[in-house]
């Protein structure tokens, strides 16, 4: 199928990132529409993310975003933040540091503003994950992208609290193109929280449209927890792309969370770029309605003494629909790794559609590899066992179900688990 | 070095030169009946005509001829050298001689391979009947007369077309259409050959039934083309094997196996793949088991150089079982992609895939697999294990399962591993005073057991001979 070709009426920035940008508007022109017969395309309709105009279009926000706002700013007051950086649609993005935070160093804040005042981070780390070729729809945003979030650690600053971004899209008919680059500096230790709220409301409003692109580097020792909550509303189309890159000796724990909008296809990938590198994905998604789930995962072993796990688990009710295709890769040069990878899919009534696809490709032999999957309703007997005891049906289902998640809780900061908590609480109210 | 080790380090040695003198040899052949080469429909016709086949099967054939033009080339599994195929350099039919039922009958120089490769001794010892097929045609058959009376049907594809064309005509393409996939077009366009059976209700066909495939000319393609039927009730066991000469060019397998177990009925399906390093071997298998049926794919896979070959049970009766264990065995040059795939149809039907890999020097071998629940299918059960070893750092495995469920009351298990020979048993064994070499093959013989032990004795002395083979010399 032809797409209509973009032309955005100019590409801002700098003299190199025109270059960028110019760049991708030709890898996005240029390459076809992906088929649907190519196995990341299976399941979900590459024309959902079609667009026709090269302008972001924005609305005004929902009243509720006021109010979370407001929560963030009362905690960023009480002193549980680091940092909170407020992105409205990518116009306006605002950010408060905590003096310990400045004092170390740390930047949190719009990414065009950072391409002055960082310009030499900005032009070596941006597009150097997720480049001008990368795909169709990463170049849409490569060429498009308004303004970001830019967050930068320096070498041995020990951030203790956690950087929390809040990114709210507009409502119906809205159109956005976030992007987010954070680097972390040698022996460097932080937590960010990347949450993506907003978007039309319900399944039937004019859908609304994010296209985001995340880089994520950790410096060589550097400790980092990324956790990305996608909490959009009912009528969000969503694609979002993100890659880390680690070098050696540095642990990434990245935690990809999806509980909102309509369409939502993610794909988050950790390079284990260096020697002793250590990298956890921790995933919950939790689809309800007739809500579309297509996930990827990747690790790449590109260097050996390498260890990866993934835990990505999956709880559907009413007609969802979740596809899951997890990557491991191996390089020949990659000696001595250790890889692992476990996808849970739970479903909670007849209905829910799950699909599971983790994929191994290991191009050497001093590895070890292993990965698992499952896919079923929650255990009789469990339940057998609980009733027995009391426990009302329902009472004992959202037992199970809490347990089903809580592991993946646990590598949530108590910042966001509260709001994570409410969200799945909700979707267990009317089990 | 104690003796028996060192004998059976000679043996070793011995056998290393063993495919090029036992199967890789080829007969110079003024060949009876010799097609041109290349693909059309004129070929089509020419093979159809020469076969005396009824109008609605060579329709089929231009039918699927054109299927297969329009059908691009999979742009998955080894695209490189899918898109080496030359179609037009292959003899896409080849007839070496008329069919025998008497052993003295056949030419001399087929006798010759076919007791090389043991066939008729096999099936004085322990078939109840052999087919063997000499490129294009099935050039030896015989049954054992019991089973003849029971009404049992055993016949290359071409016999069973003439003398059974009720049968025929009612299930063939019925499990793999035409329009399936570009290799089930071709060979739906060109087959020759392959086996025909049917066994009658309840009948219980005790020993098995052995087909065995060579090809010996350079350029060759081989498409034959297998349906089975097991009536309701009844049970069966197949078995094929097949080798080809050494040649520099490459030839081409293709072929189309059909299944179908009715209610209660029971197949199994056994196959060691040992074609020469210059095969492409892209076969289409698939099986149709109905209530309460029970259809058991096992499938080697140790030659070729390019096999894609994805064995398939569609269960479509309530509560029929599928079972898939597969081994692959990927040297020098090789690539197995080879899997299983489950189709559940039917409310609790039950299944297992079992796939055991070996990647050795540049070897590459890919598990890739399906398993499908339908809405309808509740209480259904599948597990699959995928057990990977790698051995040589150039060695290259894969895992790409799919599991799609449309159903919330199943339980769907999915396990795969890949590791190299693990360090403390190769201690623990050469601890013991083997050396290294035997300690390694020991531990890839118990690695493969669980397939092993479900082959008759032969077929697992032949096996293990050949991982043998194929084991020598790996630790430098």
């Amino acid at each position: 199928m032809e797409t209509p070709k973009l032309s955005p009426s100019q590409l801002t920035g700098p003299e190199w990132l025109q270059a960028k940008r110019a760049g991708s508007l030709t890898s996005y022109n240029d390459l076809p529409l992906p088929q649907r017969g190519l196995h990341l395309w299976r399941y979900t309709d590459p024309r959902t993310f079609v667009i026709d105009s090269a302008e972001a279009t924005t609305t005004s926000v929902e009243s509720t975003f006021a109010d979370v706002a407001r929560v963030e700013k009362q905690h960023f007051d009480d002193g549980h933040l680091d940092a909170l950086v407020i992105d409205n649609q990518g116009q306006t993005i605002t950010s408060d540091l905590s003096a310990d935070a400045s004092a170390a160093g740390l930047v949190a804040g719009s990414l065009t503003a950072a391409l002055d005042s960082h310009r030499e981070l900005a032009e070596r780390y941006l597009y150097a994950l997720v480049n001008t070729a990368f795909g169709k729809f990463e170049a849409m945003n490569g060429a498009l992208w308004q303004d970001g979030v830019f967050v930068y650690v320096p070498d041995n600053a020990v951030l203790t609290r956690p950087i929390h971004l809040l990114r709210e899209a507009g409502t119906n008919g809205s159109r956005q193109f976030p992007r987010l680059l954070v680097i972390v500096g040698a022996n460097a230790e932080a937590t960010v929280i990347d949450e993506y709220g907003g978007g039309a409301d319900e399944a039937g409003d004019t859908p609304s449209y994010s296209n985001g692109v995340v880089e994520v580097f950790g410096g060589a020792g550097s400790r980092t927890r990324y956790i990305s909550l996608q909490r959009h509303g009912r009528g969000m189309n969503a694609y979002l792309t993100h890659r880390a890159q680690i070098a050696n000796d540095a642990s990434m724990v990245t935690v990809p969370l999806a509980f909102g909008g309509a369409t939502t296809k993610q794909n988050f990938g950790v390079n284990l770029n260096g020697r002793g590198a250590n990298s956890e994905m921790a995933g919950l998604l939790f689809g309800g309605n007739y809500q579309h789930f297509d996930n990827h995962t990747l690790h790449h072993h590109t260097v050996g003494d390498t260890y990866s796990n993934i835990d990505y688990r999956v709880a559907l009710k009413d007609r969802a629909l979740s596809a899951y295709t997890g990557l491991i890769r191996i390089d020949q040069k990659a000696k001595n790794c250790e890889a692992y990878q476990e996808n849970r899919n739970l479903l909670l009534n007849p209905g829910t559609r799950a699909e599971t696809i983790p994929e191994l490709e290991i191009l050497n032999e001093d590895v070890s590899c292993s990965h698992g999957a499952t896919v079923g309703p929650i255990d009789p007997l469990m339940l057998f066992y609980l009733t027995c005891r009391g426990i009302p049906t329902d009472v004992a289902t959202r037992m199970i179900v809490s347990g089903f998640v809580a592991s993946t809780f646990d590598k949530i900061p108590s910042d966001a688990r509260e709001r994570v908590a409410a969200i799945v609480e909700s979707r267990l109210g009317d089990i | 070095m104690s003796d028996a080790v060192t004998k059976q380090k000679e043996d070793l040695s011995r056998l290393n030169e063993d495919y090029a003198t036992k199967y890789g040899f080829h007969d110079p052949v003024d060949y009876f009946d010799q097609g041109a080469k290349g693909l059309s429909h004129e070929v089509v016709e020419m093979i159809s005509q020469k076969k005396k086949e009824p109008r609605w099967m060579a329709d089929r054939r231009h039918e699927a001829l054109d299927i297969f033009y329009e059908k691009p080339t999979p742009k998955w599994g080894n695209v490189d050298l899918l898109e080496e195929i030359n179609y037009e350099n292959i003899y896409y039919y080849l007839k070496p001689t008329g069919q025998s039922e008497s052993w003295d009958d056949v030419p001399e120089y087929i006798k010759q391979t076919f007791d090389k490769l043991g066939i008729p001794q096999a099936e004085r010892e322990f078939l109840g009947g052999v087919s063997a097929q000499y490129e294009s045609e099935v050039v030896y058959h015989s049954m054992r007369k019991d089973l003849e009376e029971k009404g049992v049907v055993f016949l290359d594809m071409d016999s069973g077309l003439r003398e059974r064309p009720d049968i025929v005509e009612k299930y063939f393409g019925t499990v793999i259409p035409s329009n399936d996939n570009k290799f089930a077009a071709l060979n739906t366009s060109v087959w020759s050959g392959g086996s025909f059976i049917y066994v009658p209700p309840g009948v219980d066909v005790e020993i098995p039934l052995q087909a065995y495939f060579r090809i010996n000319a350079e350029n060759m393609g081989q498409f034959e083309r297998t349906l089975i039927i097991a009536d309701k009730g009844s049970r069966v066991h197949y078995i094929e094997g097949c080798t080809a000469p050494v040649y520099s060019t490459n030839s081409l397998h293709s072929a189309v196996v059909e299944l179908i177990a009715l209610d209660d009925a029971y197949i199994r399906y056994t196959t060691i793949q040992n074609w020469a390093r210059n095969i492409y071997n892209l076969v289409t298998k698939r099986a149709t088991a109905h209530r309460g049926a029970t259809v058991e794919w096992v499938d080697g896979n140790i030659g070729s150089r390019l096999t894609m070959k994805y064995p398939c049970i569609q269960l479509v009766g309530e509560g029929a079982k599928g079972e898939i264990l597969s081994v692959a065995f990927a040297g020098v040059d090789q690539h197995q992609d080879a899997g299983a795939k489950v189709i559940h149809a039917a409310p609790r039907t039950s299944s297992r895939i079992t796939s055991k890999s070996i990647s050795k020097d540049n070897g590459r071998a890919s598990y890739r697999g399906l398993v499908k629940i339908h809405k309808n299918a509740e209480a259904s059960k599948v597990s699959v294990e995928c057990d990977a070893l790698l051995i040589g750092t150039d060695a290259r495995s894969d895992t790409y399962p799919t599991m799609e469920i449309d159903n919330d009351q199943v339980a769907i298990e999915h396990e795969a591993r890949v590791s190299k020979v693990a360090e403390e048993q190769l201690f623990y064994l050469t601890s013991r005073g083997l050396n290294e070499d035997e300690a390694r093959l020991l531990i890839v013989n118990g690695f493969m057991e669980p397939f092993t032990k479900e082959l008759p004795m032969e077929y697992a002395v032949e096996l293990n001979r050949l991982i043998e083979l194929e084991m020598e010399g790996s630790i430098g």
